[in-house]
């Protein structure tokens, strides 16, 4: 039903809008949601053009279930484009609009560097983790363990990365001691 | 991580209360960009105006389509639309009883885009031309007209009784 409501609307909209050839072009722009043409413009994965506010209050309304008012695609705060264009057409836009727009983001080209996050302690990707299995010297197999599938190191500075640091060094602890404890015993 | 999570949500909490204004104007502004858009593209077979100075109600019609036992037969509605539109739906109401399996006695129409399934990109028109295609294509499997669910697989009779009730809920109003 959702499919056959949409293709009508995106396949008449140029007529639709018709007139003037400068109203069609603007058309192309237009926000997806206010359907105006597009102010602070962000473009999803998809494709889909909407006005940064428009879409912040979209994704707000629905944080459950966060998906493209055009094609419900997957789609989120992250993962969207700001569109900088050269000239600002309406000279009084603020830029203090809350809310603001996503930064854009720029990825490294693929090949360099790749193991990032290799390497002890230099920039925390390093963790201690500490487990006992069945069999006591289990130990040893869980003792070390890189970077694998589990939630990315906070970032460097902050409280959570202190304390996840603190944790750390006070496993690291309990396992030289208890270590100690098997040889004595 | 729950602190941190609580101190952005005040401000933005804050930004919606103190723009409320400015939300009502831009809703206003999609409303008369959409009545715009209504206007000035031929749509066969609906209709739709704001019922008198507010632009927040609107009267719609639509005519069955052909080819369907709906063909010559037109229904007028209401559409109301809330503060948050178009993050939240827009609520259509027949006011010409309808005999159909997804609209109740009340006019209430159980169609998916209207609840669950609402995107910010629909208005007017496509729910519009939704609720036309419905009149056709009934869901059959979540009725609210259980009477009607029953009647449509034999389509002679559904017909009959159609526009037998039709002449009496319409018909007759309009001549009264």
């Amino acid at each position: 039903m959702s499919a056959e409501t949409t293709s009508p609307n995106n396949n008449s909209q140029p007529n639709g809008d018709g007139g003037t050839p400068s109203e069609d072009s603007a058309g192309t722009y237009e926000c997806n949601i206010c359907l105006e043409t597009a102010n602070d413009p962000v473009v999803s994965m998809c494709g889909h053009l909407f006005c940064w506010p428009c879409l912040h209050q979209w994704l707000e309304t629905r944080r459950q279930r966060q998906t493209c008012p055009v094609c419900k695609a997957g789609i989120s705060k992250d993962k969207v484009i700001p569109i900088y264009g050269r000239g600002n057409p309406n000279p009084q836009d603020p830029r203090e609009k809350l809310p603001p727009r996503p930064p854009g983001q720029r990825t490294e080209p693929e090949g360099s560097g790749a193991f990032p996050n290799f390497g002890f302690g230099g920039d925390g990707g390093f963790q201690f983790s500490f487990g006992i299995g069945a069999f006591p010297f289990g130990i040893f197999a869980s003792t070390f363990n890189f970077n694998d599938g589990r939630p990315a190191p906070p970032a460097h500075g902050s409280p959570q990365e202190a304390e996840e640091q603190f944790l750390s060094k006070v496993f690291l602890w309990v396992a030289i001691i208890f270590i100690f404890w098997l040889l004595i015993a | 991580m729950a602190s941190r999570r609580g101190n952005v949500n005040v401000p933005v909490r804050q930004k919606a209360s103190k723009s409320s204004a400015q939300d009502n104007h831009s809703v206003t502004k999609r409303l008369q960009h959409e009545l715009r858009t209504l206007m000035t593209s031929a749509n066969p077979g609906i209709s739709a105006f704001p019922d008198g100075d507010n632009l927040f109600k609107w009267i719609g019609t639509i005519e069955g389509a052909k080819g369907t036992v709906y063909e010559n037969l037109q229904y007028k509605l209401t559409l109301t639309f809330p503060s948050g539109y178009p993050y939240q739906a827009l609520t259509v109401k027949f006011t010409t009883p309808c005999y159909h399996p997804n609209v109740d006695t009340h006019g209430n129409i159980c169609l998916d885009i209207l609840k669950e399934k609402w995107s910010a990109l629909y208005d007017v028109r496509t729910v519009l031309l939704s609720i036309q295609s419905l009149l056709g294509e009934p869901n059959i499997d979540s009725p609210l007209n259980v009477h009607a669910a029953d009647l449509w697989s034999d389509q002679e009779a559904y017909k009959k009784h159609l526009l037998q009730k039709y002449e009496q809920d319409v018909r007759s109003k309009q001549q009264s």
